[in-house]
């Protein structure tokens, strides 16, 4: 186990490793030069060659590179070009937005996911099953924009229940009023993902409900929902457990989306701004962040499925 | 003999310009009950600036909120009476008869929003750095100033190596703002300026927040607070606006508007601009170096059709917008006629052509879609790049590199680029570049203002490009605000003397 689990953070470090390289490569291959953006359009290429010497655009992109490494090393992920403040700072501000943004559409998804996915895996030859089935199908292939759009409509618009945008000033000094800020956003995010964690959990329900140890136990006495309730869910779990992994990377790109439908001052919109305005060393340090985090995540899913799964744990 | 400009009390009547500035136009939007000194005023805009750094970063947005509410110069405009220039940190000023030296009285009892006064050195310092300095935005303005003195603490003498008629002008913009000497202030998260307002608090990604400076020298501020609450997405402002968020909303979505008006709460107002929404041809590369088909272009361009999609706009015939000196209805000269486009573009042998036009994404796709089937229409294929403003400044603007663009040139007085042959434009004409010397360097302003028009003739004669409309964007100011702004708002929004009453 041990064994596996440096093997598996090896992996995670050759993995931050690559992606270092592959964002400041595909970074700097962007059309776009943050002197010029800087400089505006009346600036003239004198000025614009004097921006990019005193923002230190003129080093070597190598030393660049091996700048921002040194520094990752030392547990600094950059400063701003056009703020001066330390990216790990502004991370960790608008992580306050995001961070809960991710947990309660996450939350969503699980409560939508799992208990209807199973449902509908049950209930598969009635229509409600088949139902459920199409509209997660169909639920599954909305691209989040419109449901933001469509729950903002209703919900806010014409219902008034919850503010159509934006997050209150103070932050989670009003928590009543940042909650509700977050609500459309995480359903949105939440409802999207739930339905293709829906369709995941009914496939998954419906080859466990096929095995044989399930058939098994309902011979022994137990009807086929108790058969499948206390064996065939723990494997359903395993896999479901994988593939949150891969969700929750869904929900960060969701979260960069929303965050913009939503005016939400969180890491997806500070990072959609930091692009247009090119600074760069912001942006890499931002993604670098972002990527460790999925990385990560899928490190812990990794070990902890290898924990609670009995066969992979013999096997190690 | 000196040319006086002599104004009394200017406190006085620049608080009298901001107060009849706006009722004059708009009175309909009248205080429905007193005003509040304690109320708060919340103005939904789309751009957030990227930092505070006004002197080193370009861009609209920085303008919009800091100059005049946060930082202010020697003098300022007022929009709404035709950009005038009216009196700021200088109470009154001179200029010689031979236009080369301005003479400029200091305005006494001025503090820094730290506390510490501003000395005649400030101004020295401010001005000088902006023209020695490259990095400093627009700082070329003051690139014909020959010496910037101040021979006692109340004088500031500015002496230029030739006349420039447009030299009050650039000093009401960024080259000319007041900071202070030494300052030790983040200026890039912070600002410490003399205006009637601190920077309380910038929250980014969301809100820049302003608070009234009580050590103001002038009319203190009418609200206590002023929130710029930063919306990008169109649809959400009006969301934020309908819902009582908002106590004015900017650039509302003209498609939207009515959503905003029948909440009865808002009054929609449209205000003239200096933004020109500018189809640049690439006069250096072919076919575009030869009139007939940038005249082709032109004529297939149904303009009035054009600004009815927009739903908000007017035509605008040639490179001079009605606020700036110069300005000459030149729309006669627009006459949409395919046939005529057809016929030019086959005299020109250029049938069956294909162009790109190269466009930001944060424009409306209704321009290009227009543009493609207009273009369609009299035989040329427009493929459209749609490519973010970064991008467009690297691949257009500094290389060159396209056929057709768009952009909103929103700058004030901007005809310049018509007489610099390196600007991407590209139009190099020297009876342009010579009339327009001439209008900078005499010192009479209707001399200058002649012979301004009679360039910008040339260059819409010329076909250099189209200008599809000036921007009137359109504001739904809250019922119960008094005294907003109305003119050229995306590049000056000055609150000082906007009230809001209790409801």
């Amino acid at each position: 186990m041990i064994r596996y689990a440096l093997t598996r953070l090896g992996l995670l470090l050759v993995g931050l490793a690559v992606a270092s390289a592959l964002i400041f490569l595909s970074l700097r291959v962007l059309p776009g030069d943050v002197a010029q953006l800087i400089g505006g359009t009346q600036a003239s290429p004198a000025q614009i060659a004097a921006l990019r010497e005193s923002l230190g655009l003129n080093v070597p992109l190598w030393q660049q590179y091996l700048d921002w490494i040194g520094g990752l090393v030392r547990g600094d992920l950059g400063t701003s070009l056009l703020t001066g403040t330390p990216v790990a700072t502004e991370l960790l501000d608008k992580a306050q937005v995001t961070a809960p943004l991710a947990a309660l559409a996450l939350t969503v998804a699980l409560v939508v996911g799992i208990p209807l996915g199973v449902m509908s895996a049950l209930a598969r030859h009635r229509a409600g099953g088949t139902a459920l089935s199409v509209a997660a199908q169909a639920l599954a292939a909305v691209p989040v924009v419109w449901a933001g759009m469509l729950l903002v409509v209703v919900f806010a618009v014409w219902l008034g229940w919850l503010p159509p945008q934006g997050f209150p000033r103070a932050g989670w000094n009003d928590p009543g009023a940042a909650l509700r800020a977050l609500v459309l956003p995480a359903v949105t995010i939440g409802v999207v993902e739930g339905a293709m964690l829906l369709r995941f959990v009914r496939s998954a329900t419906l080859q466990a409900l096929g095995q044989d140890y399930v058939r098994t136990a309902a011979a022994k006495g137990l009807t086929r929902t108790q058969a499948l309730l206390r064996h065939g869910l723990p494997n359903v779990g395993l896999s479901v457990i994988t593939v949150l992994g891969l969700q929750i990377a869904g929900i960060i790109v969701g979260a960069v989306v929303i965050e913009q439908l939503f005016t939400l001052p969180g890491v997806g919109r500070m990072l959609v701004a930091d692009v247009a305005a090119r600074d760069l060393p912001k942006v890499q340090g931002e993604l670098l962040a972002l990527t460790g985090f999925v990385l990560i995540v899928g490190f812990v899913v990794d070990l902890v499925h290898r924990l609670i799964d009995p066969r992979q744990r013999e096997a190690s | 003999m000196l040319r006086r400009t002599t104004l009394t009390t200017s406190a006085l009547l620049l608080g009298a310009l901001l107060l009849t500035s706006c009722t004059g136009t708009n009175a309909s939007s009248g205080p429905t009950g007193e005003p509040n000194p304690d109320a708060t005023l919340t103005v939904g805009l789309s751009l957030e600036p990227s930092n505070l750094d006004i002197r080193h970063t370009s861009g609209a947005a920085l303008e919009q909120a800091l100059v005049d509410n946060v930082y202010q110069g020697l003098v300022t405009r007022d929009g709404d009476q035709n950009n005038a220039i009216v009196p700021a940190l200088a109470t009154e000023w001179s200029v010689s008869p031979d236009g080369l030296t301005y003479t400029f009285t200091l305005r006494q009892g001025v503090t820094f929003h730290d506390g510490s006064a501003l000395t005649a050195d400030d101004v020295v310092t401010s001005l000088q750095t902006a023209k020695d300095d490259a990095t400093v935005v627009d700082g070329s303005d003051l690139a014909g100033v020959s010496s910037i003195a101040s021979p006692d603490a109340s004088t500031v003498v500015l002496t230029l190596a030739e006349p420039n008629i447009n030299f009050l002008f650039a000093l009401t913009g960024r080259a000319g703002l007041v900071f202070k000497n030494g300052d030790t202030t983040n200026l890039q998260t912070a600002a410490n300026g003399t205006g009637p307002f601190r920077v309380n608090s910038w929250n980014t990604g969301q809100s820049l927040t302003l608070a009234r400076n009580d050590g103001y020298w002038g009319d203190k501020a009418g609200v206590a607070k002023v929130v710029l609450d930063y919306i990008p997405d169109r649809s959400a402002a009006v969301n934020a606006a309908v819902a009582g968020d908002l106590d004015v909303a900017l650039e509302v979505d003209p498609e939207l508007q009515s959503q905003v008006a029948d909440t009865g709460n808002f009054t929609i107002e449209t205000g003239l601009t200096t933004d020109k929404g500018t189809l640049a041809f690439n006069n250096q590369r072919a076919p575009l170096n030869d009139q007939r088909v940038r005249e082709a272009l032109r004529a297939a361009i149904d303009h009035d059709a054009l600004i009815d999609t927009l739903v908000t706009g007017q035509k605008l015939g040639g490179p001079i917008p009605p606020l700036d000196p110069g300005y000459e209805d030149l729309t006669g000269d627009l006459s949409y006629n395919p046939d005529h486009a057809r016929e030019l573009l086959a005299e020109a042998g250029a049938e069956n052509l294909t162009l790109t036009l190269t466009i930001p994404n944060v424009y409306p796709t209704s321009i290009p879609t227009f543009l493609v089937s207009s273009f369609a229409d009299v035989g040329v294929t427009l493929k459209v790049e749609s490519v973010d403003f970064g991008a467009w400044l690297t691949d257009v603007y500094q290389n060159h590199d396209y056929d057709l663009s768009f952009v909103r040139h929103v700058e004030a007085r901007d005809f310049g680029n018509w007489a610099d042959p390196t600007y991407y434009f590209g139009y190099d004409n020297a009876q342009v570049q010579s009339l327009y010397a001439q209008a900078l360097t005499t010192t009479d302003e209707q001399t200058s203002a002649d012979l301004l028009a009679e360039a910008a003739r040339i260059v819409s004669d010329e076909d250099a490009a189209d200008w599809l409309f000036l921007s009137t964007p359109i504001a739904a100011v809250g019922t119960h605000v008094a005294n907003f702004p109305q003119n050229s708002l995306n590049v000056r929004l000055p609150l000082a003397g906007v009230t809001v009453s209790s409801e």
